[in-house]
């Protein structure tokens, strides 16, 4: 047993004597009296003596009772049935407590944040015991102990659990338990018993893939859960976009995810401010389910708008993820440059059909030269190819390096790029772009020039992820709308161990990549493996719908790929019509103090934005000059909102990693710590009883 | 009457109001003069009161003569002599005396003092109605005894020595009242004045017992100081006695009705030991004037 509060104890100790003191004093001081009839008095003083000192023992005893456990009340025993050594215990003791600081851990119940529930339980951990060396670590999406070692300073601990506050992040477990580990190691004491507290909610989001096998062996660890046998009911917004490449006068789909983390279908109204547009967007979400509301809009003006998705009417648990900022940019039409340096005239080129399907033409009409532009990949124009929406390469010949550097930053910096590969230098194209974007881009495959003798032609497609863009809009009839087509040329393909292999969208008979779309900093690489010219799809009436839908998905993908979640490291390239970083100014609005806005710098491949922790969640604007040239939305992390904890067999077995772990919820905890209560009620009854005593004793 | 030398308990001018009262007694009495009182003898030439047929053996010469030769019966002549009272006053002389309640010492007298005031103008009355009176000082042995007597010199020793009484500790009499009842030689009357707080009150009884068997006319005057009823108002006392009996610390609140109920069950003992011994008894609460008390006594003696 331990105690909240120690001089209550000795100030009882002390409390406990003025009863007797009192009981001293108060004697009633007798008057002499001289009487003739002592003999009967001492009759009846004889009847009356034992009585009286079993009336004076009883209410000493019970007046001293009362004030010994009104002082064990205020002391708030704290009943200890954990792995943790009590703190009368003499011993080395190395104490690490984990405590989450993660977003969801701003749940509240009954009025009351878990966290707060959790830094009271933490603040138990640090009171003093001799031999005790302690640490704090709070885990959000980086992970930061209060000192760098083990300290016996108890009491600055204490100060910095205090100073701990929620964070709008999400909990990263593994770089938190890898600083325990190392915490642990440090200690030189080898009697030391190391105890590893984690007071967390212990989300399923979260925890799913905790290890704690990096801790030593012999660590005890005591799992501490402030999160609630029923998982809290929870409404937040998930994630806000624009459906497509936002174009100023065109129609343009705005996706709202609503998320039910609740045992019942809910409906959700939720109301979206952009710019000066408003919407009301109404439905129903499936319970434990997400519902996705869409409103079209058709944005008027250019530049980078900013908005707010907000639920209206909900009373949930957690209250901070009820809405959530988005900024989007409203581009005007602008082109697709296809690179290539076949001749525009030659009708049998791949070039020709693809410019044709890009900008189909009615009967009788000129094509619409805007909306395609070809660029000779021997006298690339940087500036025509960053303005352009899309960049398509088909047969452009061995590129020079710079322009694969060029292509390799467009990637980075959100652009899109279709490479339509069918030819040996496209092979190398590929490999060098690859090496020039770096660990941005982790191709599935890898091209190579077919192999002598084995002529790739009579190619059909065989696996196709049917439920992906551009295969999707075909629907059922995609077997049937596809099984005609035959395709020659293109790149034998192998797989690589590192790549994802939903990237692999479509493959051949021979199980040679057909379609590869993967992403690429903040842009997506698609990579088309065949020679339009040599194959019917131009002929066949899948061939416009398919390379429609492949390039909106590419243009859409662009603008998806840039989620920037609170509290993580990011590095954001702006866009590419941002050429310098001198002039720029970060707007930060309300947060314009944050330490993690970080810093713009030129690199070879742009302008990047690097945050060392990523901002709080809300709008952060780069402007020149008075002017926004690129606006952000940090966001909180969706995970956060998800509240389900993870099933205590799962921690305790699957994931302990052999050690010696201990679950328990912080509210059993604090049901044994009601032993206080129980004293201040017996301390009642004892002065009520000796009011019964004086009662009955006729005083 | 004149008295020799005046005792500071004789208050003349008080007992003056009882002059024309003495103290009588409805027994008759054996006494060594003539007196008021009825002599137990009836052979005399005192007043006729009756006849009785004659028994044989009784002396002829109360023969009344001429009611034989008229009646031819035989018939004594009674005659009712009158003797003087012969009494003893025998006054307890324990410390338990010295109690005079928990008033002021204005308000009240002490159970002693009382019993000096009573005893003093009680020989006075005694020895102004022509009879014989005497002492008795009382302790657990007989401390003084002056035998009855009726001259003023005798009255003013009497009264001497009921003004020097100093008391004992001791918390028993019957061996005084045995030593009393030895030297004793002629019957009369006791007066035995006590608080009869003692511890061997059955033995003092059975001494009284030997009195009336010897034909003594005995009357117990229990004195009672009303603070001895009831304890004191208080939260606590330690009371202590005054016969070497030690203290005892307590809150009289606690007792006080246990205690009220004991005094009264000991008031009653005594009451009713005494009569069952046919004496007189007659409580007096010291809070009543001395000379209101006598009166009294006096007057419901005389019939």
């Amino acid at each position: 047993m331990t105690f909240l509060h120690l001089w209550p104890i000795y100030l009882g100790a002390l409390a406990a004597a003025v009863p007797l003191a009192v009981h001293w004093l108060t004697r009633p001081r007798p008057r002499k009296m001289p009487l003739s009839t002592l003999r009967f008095v001492r009759e009846m003083a004889e009847q009356r003596r034992a009585r009286n000192r079993l009336r004076d023992f009883l209410i000493l005893a019970l007046r001293v009772a009362a004030v010994l456990l009104l002082a064990w009340a205020v002391a708030r025993p704290l009943l200890r049935t954990g792995t943790a050594a009590a703190p009368d215990e003499v011993g080395n003791v190395a104490r690490v407590v984990l405590l989450d600081v993660s977003q969801s851990m701003a749940a509240s119940q009954g009025g009351i944040e878990a966290f707060e529930r959790a830094r009271a339980r933490a603040a138990e951990h640090f009171k003093f015991e001799r031999g005790m060396r302690a640490n704090l670590i709070r885990a959000g999406a980086t992970a930061r102990p209060a000192f760098d070692h083990l300290s016996n300073n108890q009491g600055a601990l204490r100060d910095e659990l205090a100073r701990t506050r929620v964070q709008p992040q999400r909990l990263n477990v593994q770089p938190a338990l890898a600083l325990a580990a190392r915490i642990f190691s440090e200690e030189s004491s080898e009697s030391s018993q190391r105890e590893f507290i984690v007071i967390s909610d212990f989300q399923r989001t979260s925890w799913t893939n905790a290890d704690f096998s990096v801790l030593p062996a012999d660590t005890k660890i005591e799992l501490e859960t402030v999160a609630p046998a029923e998982p809290l009911e929870n409404m937040a917004v998930l994630g806000v976009a624009v459906d497509g490449h936002p174009v100023q006068g065109k129609q343009s789909r705005l996706d709202v995810e609503i998320g039910n983390f609740a045992p019942t279908a809910r409906r959700v109204t939720c109301d979206v401010a952009l710019g000066d547009l408003a919407y009301r967007l109404e439905g129903v979400c499936p319970a434990n389910g997400k519902i996705t509301l869409s409103q079209d809009v058709v944005l008027a003006s250019v530049g980078w708008k900013t908005g707010r998705a907000r639920l209206v009417d909900q009373l949930d648990a957690l209250s901070v993820d009820d809405e959530r900022d988005f900024a989007l940019n409203v581009h005007v039409p602008a082109p697709l440059a296809l690179v290539t340096r076949q001749r525009p005239d030659d009708v049998h080129a791949s070039s020709f059909y693809l410019e044709r399907a890009l900008a189909p033409y009615p009967p009788g009409q000129h094509a619409d030269s805007q909306r395609v532009q070809r660029v000779d990949p021997a006298a690339i124009d940087a500036d025509a190819l960053a303005a352009a929406e899309l960049v398509i390469l088909d047969h452009p010949g061995k590129l020079s390096e710079e322009t694969i550097g060029l292509l390799a930053g467009l990637l980075k910096r959100g652009r899109a790029i279709w490479y339509l590969v069918a030819e040996p230098s496209d092979a190398v194209n590929l490999k060098q772009m690859t090496l020039a974007a770096g660990s941005a881009l982790q191709m599935p495959v890898e091209f190579s020039p077919p192999q002598t003798g084995r002529p790739r032609r009579d190619l059909f497609w065989s696996e196709l992820k049917e439920d992906q863009a551009p295969f999707a809009i075909f629907g059922d009839s995609l077997k049937k709308a596809t099984a005609a087509l035959r395709f020659a040329g293109g790149l034998a393909s192998s797989r690589l161990a590192g790549g994802l292999a939903d990237d692999l969208v479509a493959q051949y008979g021979d199980h040679s990549a057909a379609l590869v779309i993967c992403a690429s900093g903040a842009g997506t690489l698609a990579v088309w493996n065949a020679d339009l010219g040599r194959s019917n799809l131009p002929a066949s009436p899948v061939f416009v719908p398919l390379v429609d839908e492949l390039v909106d998905r590419l243009l859409g993908d662009r603008k998806r790929s840039s989620p920037i979640f609170s509290g993580e490291p990011a590095a954001v390239y702006l866009p590419p019509e941002v050429h310098a970083a001198a002039g720029l100014k970060i707007d930060a609005g309300s947060t314009a103090n944050s330490p993690a806005l970080g810093e713009l710098v030129d690199e070879a491949q742009g302008v990047v934005w690097r945050m060392p922790s990523a901002v709080p969640p809300g709008i952060y604007r780069v402007e020149r000059g008075g002017q926004t040239v690129f606006a952000l939305a940090s966001e909180l992390p969706p995970e956060e909102s998800d509240l389900r904890s993870l099933a205590p067999e799962v921690l305790k077995q699957r994931m302990s990693g052999g050690r010696q772990v201990q679950y328990r919820s912080v509210d059993e905890r604090d049901n044994v710590d009601d032993l206080w209560t129980w004293l201040a009620v017996a301390a009642t009854v004892a002065m009520l009883v000796e009011l019964i005593v004086l009662r009955v004793f006729r005083v | 009457m004149t008295v020799a030398v005046k005792s500071r308990f004789l208050d003349l001018r008080s007992l003056a109001a009882l002059e024309h009262m003495r103290f009588t007694t409805r027994h008759r009495i054996e006494g060594a003069f003539s007196g008021r009182n009825r002599s137990q003898s009836q052979n005399g030439a005192g007043e006729f009161v009756d006849y009785r047929e004659y028994s044989a053996g009784e002396d002829p010469r109360r023969l009344d003569w001429k009611v034989l030769a008229r009646s031819g019966r035989a018939y004594l002549r009674l005659y009712q002599d009158e003797t003087n009272l012969t009494c003893t006053l025998a006054l307890d002389t324990s410390a338990s005396m010295l109690f005079g309640g928990h008033r002021p010492a204005t308000k009240g007298l002490n159970k002693l003092a009382y019993a000096q005031y009573l005893a003093t103008a009680l020989s006075y009355v005694i020895a102004r109605g022509q009879d014989q009176v005497g002492l008795a000082l009382l302790g657990e042995n007989l401390r003084e005894m002056i035998p009855p007597g009726g001259t003023t010199s005798h009255l003013a020793r009497l009264h001497a020595a009921i003004e020097t009484i100093a008391t004992e500790p001791g918390t028993k009499m019957a061996a005084a009242l045995t030593q009393l009842f030895e030297k004793s030689t002629r019957r009369g009357v006791l007066l035995l004045v006590s608080d009869f707080l003692m511890e061997d009150l059955e033995e003092v009884f059975a001494a009284v017992r030997q009195f009336r068997h010897r034909q003594w006319e005995t009357v117990v005057l229990h004195l009672i100081d009303p603070d001895e009823e009831r304890l004191p108002e208080g939260v606590a006392y330690r009371f202590e006695g005054l016969e070497r009996e030690g203290s005892v610390d307590c809150s009289p609140a606690e007792i006080r009705h246990e205690y009220e109920i004991r005094f009264a069950s000991h008031v009653a003992t005594v009451r009713s030991m005494a009569l069952s011994l046919a004496c007189d008894y007659r409580p007096i609460s010291t809070i009543v004037d001395y000379l209101q008390v006598l009166r009294g006594f006096l007057v419901e003696r005389a019939g």
